[in-house]
């Protein structure tokens, strides 16, 4: 197949013609592809004919596939992101395959075949047998029927007009809302990863919340765990109209695998005058093994747009799984009065990697931001908390405080903490304060000569310690979240 | 006036720092195999390096071009051997009355013995001019001189290791004290005509010093760096500090260039076990300057304690860089700047604590906090921690704010005016870093400075 | 109950404890009183098994147990508690939750039964009662931001709700005033039971005016130099310390 000229869209006047010439004579050599092919999954390769066919097999309008392309021409010409201070193998993405059945057939057929590890971690989390099939990827049978579940909550959102759906029926339901929002806060040009997903991207969620509405549930993911597989570049776009509110869950405590290493993500969120939007993820990926071996990368664009005055956009995230994640879910505090908060635990141990923080961009009058930002680290693990605060020359009076912890663990850990602070406006008033320190050994000494295992007693102070920002996780998740944590740490100390 | 180079980061970079350079043969000890060898070296990394792209970290927040528009040349080049010298009348009005020390000056980065006073030194005390010093002993820099401040990467260093010519060298023998400060004034003059009366252009001097003090030596060093104006110029010094066993320094920098000034400095401390480093840089002057603090511990029990004061009005540009690095156990740093900005002033703070694997036991706390006081003053701050190693200590804190609304009411319910006020508060702000500064003749000196400045702040 | 016999330990070079023999028998409250650096804490700790103290000779026997082989946590579980001088602050750590698991733990290892949440909350309510504590404290974080008579009092509290044999009291009187020193003595004295000894380590004959003991015990460079009944403190008063270098030496 081929693409002429005329379907280059305008809005890419930056892609020199040398690169889209290069693209085009590309595009119809490229492994051999041909679009008949009728099975669910694309041979590992990318290029323009894969992209036209992923769009091709969603149904997608033109107007969408035309987004995907001018997407991926433009990220043949970024050079991949260096600065954050991870480190791994180059990725060939070549050898990825860009489309696969929602269902895997090769998946384990019981439990009988799975990690006893991963099982063992189900069972210390508590979570029922029928849900521990469905995480560890194993065909679900019909006790367990998710697809019905999620049609009853559908059913209630949409007394009150909620639109909660997959972001492939929404492109099929509500064109116009897609079209009109989709990459308007994060473009496709923002970075590497970014411009990835922008042309590739198989599924994810769509949430539209009409105005002065607040959205009767916690939204989450977790409903349609097993009606799509959103596979490794997820998109999620969530809209606020003016007075609403919603309450969105992403990931869950369990442990989850994916024969899939790179997951580059991208979230975006617009809140008009007067909403809010609170996004809560728990990550818990496979971090891999000791050895640090394969393990997901998590190569996320989280970013919501406070675009009318008095809205409000609160990241919370309890980062524990994954070989390596690079995430910094962001705010831009356009409308005055706007509010934006970022509350953060990571953990990282084994070989774990993390670099996460966050941006907060002032761009409004007294628009306040604040940040919170816990990372733990054991054995080797690294992390980074690299977080940007931009208080424009406009932002009068804008407001940011900035807390940022670190406790290590042992002695092979690091932790980084590189806080750009750019202030243009006298009014401003900005505090941050970061520390470092470890367990202390009076601390410890003190839990165990109450009765304590030490093991618990690093826990109970683990959790102390990430207390301010479990206190913004919804009250369940919270308290899964704590084990998470505990889990996370067994053996880590010692 | 001088014609600009048009500099835009454009061109060759290794050509647009060429005019920096002397001409190859020109320094002094051309006869010191090893003194050569570093500048051949330290040419070959002005090559390699070439001009910081505003991209690089390094640079992100701090423009060259305002540096490189103006055309520098070096100074043996652009006003000839003889061109640059300061009357002792002018000399006079550059002086701290009160102040007592062993004075050397620097002109345009030359040695001025005439202008210098360095009185009687103490035994086990060396001072002098660099290019006597290499030329009478040059056994006894051997060794030290550029060992401290390395290879680097930093462009600005290795220019200034190029060119290395003449400057200051303080020796100081096992145990020996140094009473009385010693005082190095850095003196910029501007651009003078030839003997045609065709103009020239704008010099810049790269002064060396080397401060190197035995073990348990003890010395105060007042470093000041002014200028008549006139004309741009511009300072390119690097210091090499190294501190022996238990040594103590305390290091006051006051960079109170003219308007034109043009200032970049680099500072590089080796710090031997026990050892204590007291630093204090006060930014009141210049139009574009930046300050590079390279900390190093060699032995186990140091402290350095870091600390400073800008003022950054309409035009300037303020940036300060501090990388403190902890490599062994058992040390401890401090680190704390303030900053008031006003006008268009523009400042920068980018600084980094760095733990390595081993250096159990660290004590780091770094702080920066900044008043700003006008809607078109900016600050970039970067308060960097890097830590592989577990049981440390370490935090840091930012601040940017203005004066707070109702310290200022309670001040003016008072009777107190409110520019007085707001100036009283700066003062208070500033106090916390000007305190530190001794002698008094030198305190009462800057806090006077800090109170001029603030009074032509439109506040 | 407890049997300390011929104690050594040093905190790296030196040794602080140079031969120091107890005995305590059950429900007897017992003073230890010295001057600073005889090592009343250094005792103290190796007691309850803080790190960084070397035991070289001697022996520490506890209801039958050979407590110096132990883990800090099982010497808590047989029933020792130290009141610490100087309680450590746990940022986060709500201090009722933190007592809960602790109390949990502790009957755990005696074969009792978790308490739930009801009724753990109606015995710290009680406990509340008998020591006139109101329950302020136990909403916040464990001794984070407690003023030092708010901590002495936590630690009381703590003892009433984890009932252990044998309580350790290590300068409870030291930073107190008055007032404060009044409420946390009556604490102890609520406490005292003739199934559970205590140690009460202090520098100042105060505290015993208000906490009488059966034993009083001097120790000085490591050693216990002079026993005798409730008079030796006011001895001690009355004399100092300085008369116990002569002896000492």
């Amino acid at each position: 197949m081929s693409a002429s000229t005329a379907d280059l869209p305008t809005s890419t006047p930056a892609a020199t013609a040398a690169s889209q010439y290069d693209a085009i004579v590309r595009s119809g050599y490229e492994h051999g592809f041909v679009t008949e092919i009728e099975s669910d999954t694309l041979p590992p390769g990318l290029d323009e004919g894969v992209i036209r066919a992923i769009s091709a097999r969603k149904g997608e309008p033109a107007f969408m596939t035309d987004w995907r392309l001018a997407a991926y021409r433009k990220w043949l010409q970024m050079p991949t992101p260096a600065w954050a201070s991870v480190h791994h193998p180059p990725i060939d993405y070549q050898a990825i395959s860009y489309f696969s059945a929602p269902k895997k057939k090769d998946g384990p057929k019981s439990l009988d075949e799975v990690d006893p590890v991963l099982l063992e971690t189900y069972r210390k989390l508590g979570i029922p047998i029928e849900e521990q099939k469905a995480l560890a990827g194993v065909a679900v049978d019909a006790v367990f029927d998710s697809v019905s579940v999620a049609t009853t909550f559908r059913e209630k959102l949409a007394e009150v007009g909620v639109i909660f759906c997959s972001i492939s029926e929404a492109l099929q339901e509500h064109p116009e809302l897609v079209r009109q929002y989709l990459g308007s806060v994060v473009p496709a040009t923002d970075n590497y990863y970014a411009g990835l997903n922008s042309a590739v991207f198989t599924d994810g969620t769509f949430v539209y919340v009409p105005k002065h509405t607040r959205c009767p549930m916690e939204l989450s993911t977790y409903f349609r765990i097993n009606t799509a597989n959103t596979g490794q570049f997820e998109r999620t776009l969530i809209i606020a109209e003016e007075g609403s509110y919603v309450s969105y869950l992403e990931g869950c405590t369990a442990p989850q695998r994916d024969e899939n290493q790179l997951h580059a993500a991208v979230v975006e969120l617009i809140a008009l005058e007067g909403a809010e939007i609170k996004y809560s993820t728990v990550q818990n990926w496979y971090p891999g093994d000791e050895h640090g071996r394969g393990g997901i990368y998590n190569f996320v664009t989280k970013r919501g747009d406070c675009r009318g005055a008095r809205s409000k956009i609160s990241w919370t995230q309890v980062e524990t799984g994954s070989a390596i994640t690079w995430k910094y879910p962001s705010c831009i505090l356009r409308g005055d009065d706007s509010v934006g908060e970022f509350y953060s635990v990571a953990v990282t141990k084994g070989r774990q990697q993390a670099d996460t923080g966050t941006k907060m961009i002032h761009l409004g009058k007294n628009t306040r931001s604040t940040i919170v930002s816990k990372g733990i680290s054991a054995q080797h693990g690294q992390q980074s908390y690299r977080g940007l605060v931009r208080i424009a020359a406009k932002a009068e009076g804008a407001r940011n405080h900035t807390q940022c912890d670190s406790l290590l663990i042992g002695d092979k850990c690091a932790a980084n903490t590189f806080p750009y602070i750019e202030v243009k406006n006298p009014t401003a008033k900005m505090e941050h304060e970061a520390t470092t320190s470890k367990i202390s050994d009076d601390q410890l000494f003190y839990c165990r000569s109450r009765g304590l295992a030490e093991e618990d007693a690093v826990s109970m102070i683990v959790n102390g310690f990430c207390k301010e920002v479990f206190n913004e996780l919804p009250m369940e998740f919270a308290v899964e979240a704590q084990k998470l944590l505990s889990i996370s740490l067994e053996g880590a100390v010692g | 006036m001088t014609p600009g180079k048009g500099a835009q980061g454009q061109g060759s970079p290794a050509a647009l720092f060429q005019d920096w350079l002397p001409a190859a043969g020109r320094s002094t000890g051309q006869s010191l195999p090893w003194l050569a060898a570093q500048r051949v070296q330290a040419r070959a990394r002005v090559r390699e390096l070439g001009v910081p792209s505003p991209k690089s970290e390094g640079w992100r927040y701090s423009s060259l071009s305002p540096l490189l528009e103006q055309g520098f040349r070096a100074v043996g080049e652009a006003s000839g051997e003889a061109g640059s010298a300061l009357d002792p009348g002018a000399l006079q009005t550059l002086l701290i009355p009160e102040l007592r020390s062993h004075r050397v000056v620097l002109v345009n980065g030359r040695f001025d013995a005439a202008l210098s006073a360095l009185g009687t030194l103490p035994r086990g005390v060396r001072i002098g001019g660099l290019r006597d010093s290499l030329a009478r002993d040059p056994d006894a820099l051997e060794g030290l001189l550029t060992s401290v401040a390395g290879d680097g990467s930093h462009v600005f260093t290795a220019i200034n290791t190029a060119s290395l010519d003449d400057g200051v060298v303080l020796l100081m023998e096992r145990g020996a004290l140094l009473e009385e400060p010693l005082e190095v004034i850095h003196v910029a003059l501007p651009a003078s005509a030839d003997a045609r009366g065709h103009e020239l252009a704008p010099p810049v001097a790269h002064p060396r010093l080397l401060f190197s003090l035995g073990d348990g030596a003890q010395a105060e060093i007042i470093e000041r760096y002014v200028g008549p104006g006139g004309g741009p110029s511009c300072t390119n010094a690097v210091v090499e500090i190294a501190l022996g066993r238990g040594a103590l320094l305390r290091h006051r920098r006051i960079q109170d260039e003219h308007a034109d000034g043009f200032h970049l400095s680099g500072v590089y401390l080796s710090q031997g076990a026990d050892s204590r480093y007291e630093g204090i840089n006060i930014g009141l002057g210049g139009r574009w300057a930046r300050t590079d603090l390279v900390m190093r511990f060699t032995g186990e029990h140091a402290e350095c304690d870091l600390r400073g004061l800008y003022l950054a009005g309409d035009r300037q540009l303020l940036d300060y860089h501090l990388d403190v690095h902890h490599g062994l156990p058992h040390c401890a740093s401090r680190e704390n700047f303030k900053g008031i900005l006003f006008g268009k002033g523009r400042a920068v703070f980018d600084g980094l604590v760095y733990v390595a694997p081993d250096a159990q036991k660290t004590d780091a706390a770094m702080s920066n906090r900044n008043l700003i006081l006008s809607p078109n003053a900016e600050v970039d701050t970067k308060p960097q921690l890097e830590i592989y190693a577990d049981d440390v200590k370490c935090s840091h804190g930012t601040t940017v704010g203005q004066i707070e609304p109702e310290m200022l009411f309670y001040l003016r319910s008072r009777g107190i005016s409110a520019g007085l006020a707001r100036r009283m508060l700066c003062l208070g702000f500033a106090g916390e870093i000007i305190d530190g500064l001794g002698p008094a003749a030198l305190r009462e000196h800057v806090t006077e400075q800090v109170g001029a400045r603030l009074e032509q702040a439109p506040l | 109950m407890l049997s300390v016999k011929g104690l050594r330990a040093n905190v790296g070079e030196n040794e602080i404890l140079t031969g120091l023999d107890l005995e305590v028998g059950p429900g007897e409250v017992h003073a230890i009183m010295g001057p600073n650096g005889s090592g009343k804490s250094t005792f103290a700790h190796v007691l309850s098994g803080r790190e960084g103290y070397e035991v070289t000779s001697g022996s520490v026997q506890f209801d039958g147990h050979d407590l110096l082989e132990l883990e800090p946590e099982e010497r808590a579980r047989l029933g020792l508690f130290l009141a610490f001088q100087y309680p450590v602050e746990l940022p986060g750590v709500n201090n009722t939750y933190f007592l809960k698991a602790a109390l949990n733990a502790i009957r755990k290892s005696r074969g009792e039964s978790e308490l739930d949440a009801v009724s753990f909350m109606r015995l710290m309510k009680e406990r509340l009662k008998v020591l006139h504590l109101d329950d302020s404290l136990l909403k916040r974080p464990v001794n984070f931001g407690f003023s030092g008579g708010e901590k002495k009092r936590n630690e009381i509290f703590q003892m009433a709700m984890l009932e252990p044999r044998l309580a350790i009291l290590d300068e409870t009187d030291s930073g107190l005033d008055i007032d404060a020193l009044r409420i946390v003595a009556d604490g102890v004295n609520a406490l005292r039971d003739p199934a559970r000894s205590m140690i009460v380590v202090t520098h100042y004959q105060r505290l015993l005016d208000y906490i009488e003991p059966d034993h009083v015990h001097v120790l000085a460079r490591g050693r216990i130099i002079r026993s005798g009944g409730k008079e030796l403190a006011l001895e001690l008063e009355e004399r100092g310390y300085g008369w116990i270098d002569e002896v000492a030496a």
